[in-house]
């Protein structure tokens, strides 16, 4: 118990990126508002973030942080879009509750 | 009175990084002998700026860790939780912030600092704006699924969680006893032909080494794709027309009870007439 406590290690990264991902999961699952949906995407881009940055450090290669380098690029290019989509949902419905859009339903 | 815990958490999170920042940015110093063989014009022209090889194990960097880890955790926990957009957002924020704490215990320095630039700085700002347009709180935040469909979704979560767990805790490391050491410095060419630089893991200049070498490409396409989701997002976000905005909610004249009535009666009374 005092070995998984103060010798942390890569599993415990690792565990904690898998958690993270789960709670991100959840959220996209759970939630309706688009915006934390949004926010619970990004969430998991953190977690594998995380888990990229972490089996780089085990095996000594640093492509990984190049590849996190990357993946938080093309994050924020889907938050610019998700957000301006989100924008302009709202502009025509007056809300972002994503049960309610089912115009491209059956 | 919660802004003020909030603001009180982050001012308190940055200090911790600040202060286990020093002791994490560290290189293992490899004797001048191992790069030498082989080439006898190789000599190294810089050691790396931090030799002293503190590493980042025992109970201290334990505790630190288990700090920021709940740090991220809650403040996951926190986004999906909350009903108010502010707040969600601001636990995003520590969220953030404690993984990039994470990510100076995995000694990536570079990326942490990108990590609290784009993600803590630029994004979440994007969102705030967006939470100042969109300013409506949730009605009902949680999806109204029935008693099966959340125990499904709790029983499927918690098969998730404990698989991945199991799985990632049987990881084999290569070399588990540097789990957590410094790793060793990156060699580098140096700035003449036939020396070698030494430069610490997960540095600006490591990692710009390998993005403008092998992921030269890669650079390159993400700009493109940075410029189109820009241009993209401009498009979408903008009006159709105009005066779209002023038109979003149409126009309904209240009606006039009895300009209808008297409408009706008029209509009965011409059908009554040729009848």
């Amino acid at each position: 118990m005092s070995d998984i406590l103060f010798n942390v290690g890569y599993g415990h990264f690792l565990v904690l990126a898998a958690v993270l991902f789960l709670i991100g999961t959840a959220g996209v699952m759970i939630r309706r508002n688009a915006l934390i949906i949004l926010m619970s995407v990004e969430l998991m881009l953190n977690a594998a973030n995380m888990t990229l940055l972490t089996f780089a450090r085990m095996w000594g290669d640093l492509s990984g942080h190049t590849f996190a380098l990357i993946v938080i690029a093309v994050a924020a290019a889907e938050a610019a879009v998700g957000l301006a989509i989100v924008v302009a949902v709202f502009r025509g419905r007056r809300n972002v509750d994503v049960d309610r859009l089912t115009t491209l339903r059956h | 009175m919660k802004v003020l815990l909030l603001i009180l958490t982050m001012l308190l999170t940055l200090g911790a990084i600040d202060a286990i920042a020093p002791q994490l940015a560290v290189a293992d110093p490899i004797p001048a002998q191992a790069v030498n063989k082989g080439r006898t014009t190789t000599k190294v022209v810089k050691r790396s700026p931090h030799s002293d090889k503190i590493e980042s194990n025992g109970k201290g960097m334990a505790l630190l860790f288990w700090a920021f880890a709940a740090a991220t955790i809650g403040g996951a926990l926190f986004v999906v939780t909350r009903r108010n957009l502010i707040a969600a957002v601001m636990g995003m924020v520590g969220c953030f912030l404690g993984i990039s704490a994470v990510y100076m215990m995995l000694y990536a320095s570079f990326l942490a600092v990108i990590q609290m630039l784009v993600y803590a700085g630029a994004i979440m700002v994007l969102f705030v704006f967006v939470v100042m347009i969109l300013n409506r709180p949730e009605d009902e935040p949680v999806a109204p699924t029935g008693r099966a469909g959340k125990a499904l979704g709790g029983l499927a979560i918690v098969y998730l969680v404990g698989r991945l767990i199991f799985m990632l805790m049987k990881v084999q490391p290569p070399n588990p006893l540097t789990a957590i050491n410094a790793p060793a410095a990156v060699e580098l060419p140096g700035d003449t032909v036939g020396t070698i630089e030494r430069v610490d893991w997960g540095s600006v200049k490591a990692v710009g080494w390998d993005l403008f070498g092998p992921g030269l490409f890669v650079f390159e396409a993400i700009s493109l794709l940075l410029l189109i989701a820009v241009v993209g997002a401009i498009a979408i976000a903008r009006p159709l027309h105009e005066d779209q905005d002023n038109q979003s909610e149409p126009f309904h004249p209240p009606r006039d009870e009895a300009a209808e009535a008297a409408a009706a009666a008029a209509a009965a009374a011409s059908s009554g007439g040729h009848a």
